[in-house]
């Protein structure tokens, strides 16, 4: 499997980066059941902000978007500047599996570059509960499908 | 007590008389029929009629299936735990189908193999890391297991996550222990301050202590330590280790959330309580962020090795704090417990954090 055909961010994109990660479903479900409203919001400088949902439920994915964040109602957002997005999915196309630094969980750790934010704590530790699973699905980017349990 | 042989039925049995007698007049919902949700029959599914109503307070202490029909006679069992408030989440049927769904095996699915040579101070950070970490883990295994029995059966879907989670501090307790002896650095030194909060969560003279010091403060402490490991993994071996205990470990934090919840809207005046608890609790973390054994190993794998920790200071210290006194406040919040402005915590340690005042210095 080659390098992503859509752009990034685009709803093409995301509805790719699922098909990706659905294609080997056995290996998808080895990795357990979700529950979990992944909004994903990338920061346009000087032009208009995009907002695209990723929803796990069980085993299925789906994708919402373009959206807003009230429309889709998000258990956690993971948000941050264009460029930070970019460089993660570029460094996943380039390499495979994003290595610690390249990580949804390394790059919001801190709050910078990007930031995983929620209402409530429940929303947040959703976000910890199904990273592996997250993870895995942003992975698609540069594999053919998640393997094993997350790596 | 003598059960009493009914050797008269014993007779009739062996000569194939059997008439359904013991059928007659029994109490169930003969015709229920639990539909399979799309992945699969959960205990929600489940969770019907009369089956699926918790009661408030348990009206037998036995080992009976809730809503089974119960023979009269039947032995007490001594459960201390009988009100479904002292044990409950309303989350608690999901995470256990979670939990089953997402076990994994620490022999299995970490990728041993890849293992590469570290910097002695990497490893000697790493080893000493997962020393406290399969020491810490195992507490979240045996303070469950201590109180399992007493739990009433009625309640038996939060004995069955309880379970689950002790299956899970188990696996935590075997992948430390192995990351510790793979790669030529072995075991580090476990601390008496360590041992004391362990001590303080198996002392606890109530659930509801010991869970808010465990699942909330404990655990939810641990969690970050976790995201932690996971972003400063030095390969993809440690990545994958403390990601996929990130997952069990939040699995316990909502679930000690969620009960604590429960418990305070079923009696709001329980809430001082808590903050006792936490108050304790707190007093003993307070001085874990003060041990070397914890804060140095954790600097290390941040910056890469000895030197750089020493130059980048406390940064990455403080990014960990942050995140530890930021999510606790946000899941006692949640819980319906304010502890802003009344942490046991010295000011330098919650310095930055929103929301935190300490009410005393310690």
């Amino acid at each position: 499997m080659g390098a992503m055909e859509a752009p990034f961010p685009s709803s093409a994109w995301f509805v790719e980066l699922v098909s990706r990660a659905t294609s080997d479903q056995a290996a998808l479900e080895r990795l357990g059941i979700a529950d979990l409203r992944l909004g994903v919001e990338v920061l346009i400088p000087d032009g208009i902000d995009e907002f695209f949902g990723v929803v796990l439920d069980g085993y299925d994915i789906g994708v919402v978007g373009p959206t807003d964040e009230d429309t889709f109602a998000p258990d956690v957002v993971v948000s941050g500047p264009l460029d930070a997005w970019r460089e993660m999915v570029d460094w996943i196309e380039e390499h495979g599996p994003a290595d610690s630094a390249h990580s949804l969980n390394g790059l919001t750790i801190a709050g910078v570059p990007l930031v995983a934010r929620s209402e409530d704590a429940m929303g947040s530790d959703k976000f910890y509960r199904f990273m592996g699973t997250v993870q895995a699905i942003f992975d698609a980017a540069g594999a053919p499908a998640p393997v094993g349990t997350g790596a | 007590m003598a059960l009493g042989l009914d050797l008269d039925y014993l007779e009739r049995s062996a000569r194939g008389e059997f008439d359904l007698g013991w059928l007659r007049d029994t109490n169930s919902e003969w015709g229920v029929r639990a539909v399979p949700s799309k992945t699969g029959l959960t205990m929600r599914d489940i969770a019907i009629g009369s089956y699926g109503v918790i009661p408030e307070h348990a009206p037998l202490r036995t080992m009976a299936p809730r809503g089974s029909d119960v023979e009269a006679g039947v032995p007490d069992m001594g459960y201390t735990i009988n009100d479904r408030a002292e044990v409950w989440a309303d989350n608690v049927l999901d995470l256990y189908e979670e939990a089953v769904s997402r076990q994994w095996s620490a022999t299995r699915d970490i990728p041993w193999a890849d293992l590469v040579p570290l910097d002695p101070d990497v490893e000697h950070a790493m080893c000493q890391l997962a020393t406290v970490l399969s020491e810490v883990e195992m507490v979240a295994a045996d303070f469950p297991a201590k109180w399992l029995w007493r739990i009433n059966h009625d309640f038996v879907e939060a004995k069955m996550f309880l379970c689950t989670q002790v299956m899970d501090e188990a696996r935590h307790t075997e992948v430390f222990r192995k990351r510790a002896l793979a790669n030529g650095g072995g075991l580090g030194r476990a601390t008496a301050v360590v041992e004391r909060f362990l001590q303080l969560i198996l002392d606890a003279e109530s659930y509801d202590e010991g869970s808010a010091l465990m699942h909330l403060l404990g655990e939810g402490i641990v969690l970050s330590l976790f995201r932690a490991g996971a972003a400063l993994a030095p390969s993809p071996v440690e990545q994958q280790i403390f990601r996929l205990c990130m997952q069990d470990e939040a699995r316990h934090v909502a679930y000690g959330t969620m009960h604590l919840r429960y418990r305070l809207a079923s009696d709001p005046s329980m809430a001082e309580d808590f903050h006792a608890y936490l108050d304790q609790g707190e007093e003993i973390i307070s001085m874990i962020f003060a041990t070397p054994e914890i804060v140095e190993p954790t600097a290390i794998l941040a910056a890469g090795g000895l030197e750089e920790a020493c130059a980048l200071g406390t940064a990455a210290g403080d990014v960990l704090r942050l995140q530890i006194i930021g999510d606790y406040l946000k899941r006692c919040a949640h819980a319906g417990l304010d502890r802003r402005g009344r942490l046991h915590l010295p000011d330098s340690l919650i310095d930055g954090v929103p929301g935190a005042v300490a009410e005393v210095a310690v």
